[in-house]
């Protein structure tokens, strides 16, 4: 998966701007493993204007497993344009525990990546189905209610609905489950 | 050229090694670096931070800022991430260390991870009571509540509460993750307490019924049917590790050959410290025995054993002295028994285990002609699928007796092949049914010690824990 982001990248460079070096130079420590010092170029190509140096940023964040931050990295990134960004994004939602989100965007992918990233895609799936709670507990909801507040005292605003969300999705499930249709806050209209 | 290569190597893996100047300096590549090494700096991303600053020093050579964050940040290197830190050393094992670097990232953004693998590390270590605290306070993050409240589980098991044990697994199971497992352990916890009683029940059929118990013949070979039956009790005040007293009576009843009828009970008190991990575990035993219905033995034994799990692979040796005292008809076979054996086992997947020791015998009987020293390896499978374990046991022994005997006119050498396979099914924690087969070639210097032996059964056995 490392060299293919890597290709993917080169392939997506057309007119060199001031920090297409910085993103290729991104993308060979990404493709050789050093993920700290593609995050450097990354964000420096970013800085210089960059476009789509953002998503390879939220990328290398996820091989940091600093999940949080590589969904704020992801803010702004369209959704649907490339299928190996968007499974780092979905890795990124399943690392932080968004479940929801983390099965929405691999629902988005589809057909789209070949049998690589699809093979990818099922295994996450999997792995989703494994960690979720079957009959979301009261403290869990609150949990993620609790992680959204924080997040919005710390002027997270994105990442703080996606765990409203996540929280109202669990309620919704338990309210079900309880056979009482009781419905949870709307969620925000913005995705992670 | 290799000294170069050499220098660029060293540069590479050292991160605060000389900064090698770009040909041109770009001052907008160097302010940006800088800005990204100080957002990695406030993030707490040190390493990052001075890949960033190397990057910007680089750049631009008068970056004068650049170079003293990089000096300031080299001068006094951060502490390695404690969170990484303990995951490498509790891969390598190191438990104690382990802990005590995850107890330095409670702080860090993977705080509750943290805790609870310092709480798996000081499980490891035995020391219960400080991990279950820490298995308690991570219980309450519900990204690993249900981890949590597993480990719980395995503390409670440990310590005899088989209920609260059971519960907590059965909690646990929530997670479709940990569900198998911890629907296992439940089923196990079933049968785990203070005190635990077992009874067993079997039947089956024996090729070679007339032989003495230790193998002697009497007469050509005649099979029978027998029916067994067995009762025992554990109690261990404190849990596995700690004092415990053992009882237990068994009967062994031919269908016709009731001369060959045996039983008997043991009355056992004995000393576990420490749990899976390592441990050494005291016994002395009394057991009596009957044969075709009369008193045939009475024994004294001290047992000592010990194991010590590295990894996959578990270590132990054990050794036992027995006094032996037989009835009058048998008393020249009274003395002093003793075994020693030393194992390993390795657990080459979660279903798989495999297991060889090597073992020695001394019978010091007191007629010298009955007296022999023995050893041989012995060789073990487990497979456990699902709620199913089979199991396949072979050994060979060689035993020489110490002197000539004379009613034999011959110097006795004996060599036993055994063979033992079985398939056990655990119906709901507390019932399980078995069948099994035991075989065994004895082949002897003297041709009427050697005999063959095979007795397939078939049992069924409860097992419930109590914590009085």
């Amino acid at each position: 998966m490392n060299a293919a982001v890597a290709i993917l990248l080169a392939s997506t460079l057309s007119a060199p701007g001031p920090g297409a070096e910085h993103l290729l130079a991104g993308a060979r420590h990404f493709r050789d493993g050093r993920y700290g010092e593609a995050l450097v170029e990354f964000r420096v190509a970013a800085a210089l204007g960059e476009e789509g140096a953002r998503a390879y940023a939220g990328a290398s964040l996820v091989k940091l497993e600093r999940f949080e931050e590589a969904l704020d990295a992801f803010e702004g990134v369209p959704r649907g344009q490339d299928a190996l960004l968007d499974y780092y994004r979905a890795l990124a939602c399943f690392g932080a525990h968004l479940y929801s989100c983390a099965e929405d965007i691999l629902a988005g992918i589809g057909d789209r990546g070949g049998p690589r990233i699809a093979a990818e895609v099922a295994s996450l799936r999997r792995e989703i189905a494994a960690q979720r709670p079957r009959a979301p507990a009261a403290d869990v909801i609150a949990w993620y209610t609790g992680r959204c507040t924080a997040l919005r005292e710390k002027n997270r605003p994105l990442l703080a609905s996606a765990y409203c969300r996540e929280g109202a999705d669990l309620a919704a499930r338990r309210a079900k489950l309880s056979g009482t249709a009781k419905p949870g806050p709307a969620a925000p209209a913005e995705r992670p | 050229m290799t000294g170069l290569a050499l220098s660029l190597l060293l540069a590479s893996a050292n991160p605060c090694a000389p900064v090698e100047p770009a040909h041109l300096p770009d001052r907008a590549a160097a302010s940006a670096y800088r800005a990204v090494a100080a957002s990695e700096l406030s993030a707490g991303s040190v390493e990052t931070a001075i890949a960033a600053y190397r990057e910007a020093a680089a750049s631009d050579p008068a970056d004068g800022e650049a170079r003293e964050a990089l000096r300031r940040l080299c001068q006094s290197p951060p502490p390695p991430d404690p969170f990484r830190e303990g995951i490498r050393l509790m891969d390598a094992g190191e438990y104690r260390a382990a802990a005590a670097a995850f107890g330095g990232a409670r702080s860090g953004d993977a705080g509750p991870s943290a805790v609870l693998l310092q709480g798996i590390c000081l499980f490891e270590l035995g020391e219960d009571e400080e991990a279950r605290s820490l298995f308690q306070e991570v219980a309450a993050y519900p990204p690993h509540r249900d981890e949590a409240r597993m480990y719980l589980g395995l503390v409670a098991l440990r310590a005899g509460a088989g209920a609260e044990a059971g519960a907590l697994f059965e909690s646990a199971a929530a997670s479709p993750a940990l569900e198998r497992t911890a629907r296992d352990l439940a089923r196990l916890a079933r049968r785990e307490g203070r005190l635990v009683l077992s009874a067993f029940a079997e039947s089956g059929w024996d090729s070679n019924v007339n032989l003495a118990p230790g193998g002697t013949p009497s007469g050509p070979p005649r099979s029978d049917g027998l029916y067994a039956f067995s009762l025992n009790a554990l109690f261990r005040p404190q849990g596995t590790s700690g004092p415990y007293l053992r009882a237990g009576g068994f009967l062994q009843d031919q269908v016709q050959l009731g001369a060959y009828d045996f039983g008997g009970f043991d009355a056992a008190a004995g000393w576990q410290l420490g749990g899976s991990g390592r441990g050494l575990l005291l016994e002395y035993d009394y057991g009596s025995r009957r044969f075709g219905g009369s008193s045939y033995l009475s024994a004294h034994r001290l047992l000592g054993t010990g194991w010590l799990r590295a990894g996959p692979t578990l270590l132990g040796a054990s050794y036992l002295v027995r006094r032996e005292t037989y009835a009058p008809t048998w008393s020249s076979f009274s003395g002093k028994l003793q075994r020693a054996e030393v194992r390993a086992s390795l657990l080459a997947t979660p279903g798989l285990r495999i297991g060889l020791a090597y073992g020695a015998g001394r019978d010091a009987a007191r007629d010298p002609a009955l007296s022999w020293l023995e050893h041989g390896p012995r060789a073990e499978l487990r497979i456990a699928a699902g709620r199913a374990l089979l199991g396949l046991d072979a050994s060979v022994t060689w035993r020489p007796y110490d002197s000539y005997d004379p009613a034999l006119s011959a110097r006795r050498s004996d060599t036993y092949l055994d063979g033992a396979a079985f398939a056990e099914w655990d119906l709901d924690g507390r019932l399980s049914f078995r069948v099994s087969l035991l075989g065994r070639r004895a082949l002897s210097n003297v041709p009427a010690f050697s005999y063959d032996k095979l007795l397939p059964t078939v049992g069924i056995g409860y097992a419930i824990g109590l914590s009085p």
